[in-house]
């Protein structure tokens, strides 16, 4: 293989796992801390697709940044970025205070049950709202080819890899890498850490548990939020995207291990790098890919890679 | 069952007709098959022929033949949800690899509706056998998720890299040709039974519903099957007294998928073919949905939750207005189900009847809850 199909080849399965992360990590924080598991994060990804095409193509047709004679959503897409993760975090919280506090007491498989019916009742208000067709979402022309710096121009082998799959990658690290810092080294994340070993000791301590844990929750909304407006434009929008992207990203989280961002990364990392070899190398396989690989891995490790001592023992 | 005959009731010192003997005899297996067989037998004409009642319900015949198929899937997904309390998201696997198998027999070997359907349970079991070495090392959500995993697999192996065996979306056709050479599914009936049962294929199925349906009680009342009920209720302690609770749930684990691929060749036998839909996660979650609706636990809310979801979907789903929301209702049901009631509809009904043979307690109890929800009540 040239450096050019290298550098392809390893953006290819760098975004796939970075879409599948944003998604994912904050399905395993909120699962790991708040003993809650979430199916209805997938509403998160669907709302996030869909108010981010209805921002990016407002931008589009009216605004000062309309860019109305390139192919795709041209500038409109910079304000989506930025305005569908507020949103969502909006509906975060909202989800947070109604639908998840009433349940985390209760016992995981009724939240599975819960969670499972608030997805497929928010993709059909989608679908009734939107219509029910697939909706196209184009790339941004300023985020189609390839990578081209100002100074440098093209680095070596870098003309594989398209501006949108660089543009998911970095901003992936970076949000990734800021929640983890979050959670590691702040006091709010201390408090969130306390509140999981033993809920009751920190509120005696002092510490409003409640809030750390909305505003990780909130945190992973958005980031669900985002990845929709990313996934968008790598892969199509249909109502059926909440179900189509949470089933993978809780495989991820349950091969990495609940509640640990660094399992939950690897197991993105391996997803989408398998995911990737199998789209050059057995193309049919490619969809069937990350499920295999999370039937062997549970085979060999029925409790993740990284497990967490408390959740499914 | 020494216990279960109608001799030993009639000792009791109940008279004939009281509340008492009913609730005895209600419970009993012979009971219970007559009731189900009852059940298929009238379910086609009073949903689809039977003057007003049909009328109101607009059901159909072809739609019967479907809930009761269905309803053996929700009555196998039920036995390990229910009963064991392991929560399956991939029943989907044992349905759709059934319907395949079937069809395949079919196509290469032989396509004796009974043998197509044996080779589609003996699939789903070895399939089941399979599944259950990685499944039941895994808890909860673990096994929810990872059951989803496997039937998402099979889903995509199926759709994809086997096209040249399953022939993709296009799907199988399965040949209909006498049982034993004998009975020819397709004959119909004239006169009362034309009215009635119709045709040869809904007896066919309503014979292995009334199967199915007296199978589980048996395993619901056998010594065998309470142990799957102490497992549900606690699993360290059912090992603490010497169970080997992975031998138990491996069972329940293997009942559950045989039933399941009972009801996925006869829907290969039914529809007169098998296609790569049957694996889908959809497949997996209307079955959680019909039987968490309808009542988990039960032999009544598996059955009850096929026909409202398959209403919904069927019928109301035709509605002027109304149709386009019937998945939307459906989902906030079956979530306002799981929030508030988790007993299902057939909960509701035995909740209610109940208290209607206490009117008096019925009336004081309500009278109390007004008074709570009533502003400045102490509730």
């Amino acid at each position: 293989m040239s450096i050019d199909g290298i550098v392809g080849f390893i953006f290819i399965a760098l975004s796939v796992a970075s879409l599948y992360l944003l998604v994912a990590v904050g399905l395993s924080i909120v699962f790991g801390s708040l003993k809650y598991v979430n199916m209805a994060h997938g509403v998160l990804y669907l709302l996030g697709a869909y108010v981010g095409l209805l921002i990016a193509s407002q931008e589009q047709y009216g605004g000062l940044l309309s860019d109305a004679g390139q192919v795709g959503l041209g500038w409109g897409f910079v304000p989506a970025l930025i305005l569908t993760p507020i949103i969502i975090m909006g509906v975060g919280i909202v989800m947070e205070r109604f639908i998840a506090k009433p349940f985390y007491e209760r016992d995981l498989l009724e939240q599975l049950l819960v969670t499972f019916g608030i997805l497929i009742a928010a993709q059909e208000l989608v679908a009734i709202v939107f219509g029910r067709t697939g909706t196209i979402y184009p790339r941004p022309a300023w985020l189609t080819g390839a990578v081209s710096l100002p100074v440098v121009g093209t680095p070596p082998g870098m003309s594989a890899a398209s501006t949108i799959r660089v543009l998911v990658v970095g901003l992936t690290l970076l949000l990734v890498g800021a929640i983890f810092a979050f959670y590691k080294y702040t006091d709010y994340g201390l408090a969130v850490r306390a509140g999981t070993e033993d809920s009751e000791m920190a509120q005696m301590l002092g510490i409003r548990v409640g809030r750390p844990f909305l505003l990780i929750f909130a945190l992973g909304a958005a980031y669900a939020g985002l990845a929709g407006v990313l996934g968008g434009s790598l892969f199509n929008v249909t109502t059926g995207i909440g179900m189509e992207i949470i089933i993978p990203s809780l495989v991820i989280v349950i091969m990495g291990g609940v509640g640990s961002i660094r399992g939950t990364v690897i197991g993105a990392l391996l997803a989408g790098f398998v995911f990737a070899a199998a789209t050059e190398l057995v193309p049919s396989m490619t969809r069937a890919s990350i499920y295999l690989l999370a039937i062997v891995v549970l085979t060999l490790r029925p409790s993740g890679i990284f497990p967490s001592a408390e959740i499914g023992q | 069952m020494s216990t279960d005959t109608i001799s030993d009731i009639l000792d009791t010192e109940a008279p004939l007709l009281s509340w008492e003997t009913w609730d005895q005899v209600k419970h009993t297996e012979r009971f219970v098959a007559l009731a189900a067989a009852v059940f298929a037998l009238s379910f086609s004409y009073l949903f689809g022929r039977a003057p007003v009642i049909s009328g109101i319900f607009r059901g159909y015949h072809g739609l019967a033949i479907t809930i009761l198929i269905w309803s053996i899937f929700a009555l196998g997904f039920n036995l390990l949800l229910g009963q064991t309390g392991l929560l399956s998201f991939g029943h989907a696997m044992f349905f759709g690899t059934a319907s395949y198998a079937a069809a395949l027999f079919s196509i290469h070997v032989h396509a004796d509706p009974l043998a197509i359907i044996l080779v589609g349970v003996l699939a789903a079991v070895a399939l089941g056998a399979l599944s259950a070495l990685i499944l039941l090392r895994l808890h909860t959500v673990y096994f929810s998720i990872v059951a989803l995993a496997i039937a998402q697999f099979l889903f995509f192996l199926a759709r994809e890299p086997l096209v040249e065996i399953t022939k993709g979306i296009n799907g199988l056709d399965v040949a209909r040709i006498p049982v034993l050479g004998l009975f020819e599914l397709d004959h119909r009936y004239r006169g009362v039974l034309g009215m009635v049962i119709v045709d040869n294929l809904y007896l066919f199925i309503g014979v292995f519903f009334v199967a199915v349906v007296v199978f589980i009680t048996r395993v619901r009342k056998s010594p065998y099957g309470l142990i799957f009920k102490a497992i549900r209720e606690n699993e360290t302690r059912a090992s603490f007294v010497g169970l080997n609770v992975w031998r138990y749930k491996f069972a329940a684990f293997i009942l559950s998928a045989a039933i399941v691929g009972l009801a996925g060749s006869l829907m290969a036998v039914n529809t007169q073919f098998a296609g790569v839909e049957r694996l889908y996660w959809q497949v997996s979650g209307d079955i959680v949905v019909m039987a968490v609706l309808g009542g988990l636990g039960t032999i009544a809310g598996p059955i009850i939750g096929t026909f409202v979801f398959y209403y919904f979907k069927g019928i109301v789903n035709g509605f002027p207005m109304l149709g386009d929301y019937w998945l939307l209702l459906l989902a906030l049901s079956f979530t306002a189900v799981v929030w508030v009631y988790p007993d299902g509809i057939w909960g509701m009904v035995t909740d209610f009847t109940s208290a209607l043979r206490e009117p008096e307690e019925l009336v004081a109890d309500t009278k109390q809850r007004l008074r709570d929800l009533a502003p400045g009540g102490d509730g």
